[in-house]
């Protein structure tokens, strides 16, 4: 089991996707946007971090680059989950740091074993 | 679909299903999309990547990293990066000959190779896949069909630079050249239509290793996955059930089972 914050703002998706990883097992925490991102997870210390790119108040890019820069939790993955799959978006969140971009839609079984692949791969799992 | 960063590159990937690890590498004309319908068949059993090589898709297009041994950089890049183990290669085409290249640099991490419609020697190529733009590659090559459409789709976006460049290479190199660095089993698969790539000849499957084994399928061309897909599915699943180090030599085509209905 692992904790895995999730940062989106459209209600539906963070429920669904919250819904999805807590029936897999795992401990689930959410926020609305990019600043609520930001004061939760060096409290919370997530394995994971899944993050929407266009959110109020802090879009999750500058949210992807600020996790990076702090030294206590530039060490947490994040991935986008994003419904924008211009190259430039995509590349724009890579190079923020996020270690993957996955591109919407996607099944509820196709998330969870891409969640668990990757926490595997950062000994999270 | 997914994206990552390799070097500081994009590329894409889908994956599907759990078990095994699979990975599958498209051909001249079109991406990972095509792949679907046969990542569908095994996503029971095995857990199927498919990824865009250099200059397809909607991976990097970059000149520099068509030249097949970048290709093959790409493939161990990508595995260490997602921590990928020993896996099963899937290659089409130029997938094809990344696959074989693949498991001859590195035969521990390959426990076995199916490679379809890849020549045996450079003498084996149309000419015309040499000299037509990708777009119209697809024209010649497939039926216009919904199950062709995603290979259309995606032949506009290959740079032909990357098609170039790997056929230079195979005109220079023989399969036996690269099959002689590795001892890995494989399955070679031809359509006998195939427009663009001569099926091997009795004597050259004679003169193949006793770890490489060649079938053909009568009734397909360019695209046997496509075109006689519960053929391909059938003879790719028994392939992938052979234990690890069994030789191929054993395997037919078969009609694909079907239930009787009273």
């Amino acid at each position: 089991m692992a904790k895995i914050l999730i940062a989106e703002d459209e209600p539906d998706i963070r429920i669904l996707v919250k819904f999805t990883l807590e029936f897999a097992g795992h401990q689930v925490v959410t926020v609305e946007n990019g600043v609520e991102a930001l004061e939760t997870v060096p409290s919370v210390m997530p394995d994971l971090v899944l993050m929407d790119v266009r959110m109020p108040r802090m879009d999750g890019y500058e949210a992807c680059i600020a996790i990076k820069k702090d030294p206590s939790t530039q060490h947490i993955p994040v991935v986008f989950l994003s419904a924008k799959g211009q190259e430039a978006e995509i590349r724009t969140g890579l190079e923020a740091g996020a270690v993957e971009y996955l591109l919407k839609p996607f099944a509820p079984d196709d998330l969870t074993e891409r969640v668990n692949e990757i926490l595997a791969r950062y000994g999270k799992s | 679909m997914s994206a990552i960063l390799i070097g500081s590159e994009i590329v894409h990937y889908e994956v599907l299903g759990r078990g095994r690890p699979l990975i599958f590498l498209h051909g001249w004309v079109g991406s990972w999309r095509y792949w679907i319908p046969v990542m569908q068949a095994t996503s029971i059993s095995y857990r199927a990547y498919a990824l865009d090589l250099w200059g397809f898709g909607d991976t990097a297009k970059k000149e520099a990293l068509y030249q097949p041994e970048e290709q093959v950089k790409l493939i161990d890049a990508f595995l260490n990066q997602l921590g990928i183990g020993r896996i099963a290669l899937i290659g089409h085409g130029l997938g094809a000959m990344v696959a074989l290249m693949y498991a001859a640099h590195f035969p521990d991490a390959v426990d076995r190779v199916m490679a379809i419609s890849h020549p045996i020697d450079g003498s084996m190529i149309n000419n015309r896949l040499r000299s037509s733009q990708p777009a119209s590659l697809a024209d010649w090559l497939l039926e216009r069909n919904p199950m062709t459409d995603p290979v259309r789709m995606d032949a506009a976006r290959a740079d032909p630079k990357a098609l170039a460049i790997a056929l230079d290479y195979l005109s220079t190199t023989t399969f036996p050249e690269i099959w002689n660095r590795s001892q890995t089993a494989c399955l070679l698969i031809h359509g006998q239509n195939d427009p663009a790539i001569l099926s091997p000849t009795v004597e050259q499957m004679m003169a193949m290793p006793s770890q490489v084994h060649a079938i053909g399928f009568e009734d397909s061309g360019h695209f046997p996955m496509l075109e006689e897909s519960s053929k391909f599915n059938r003879l790719m699943v028994d392939f992938l059930a052979l234990t690890s180090g069994e030789s191929p030599k054993q395997l037919q085509l078969k009609e694909e089972w079907k239930r009787r209905v009273r």
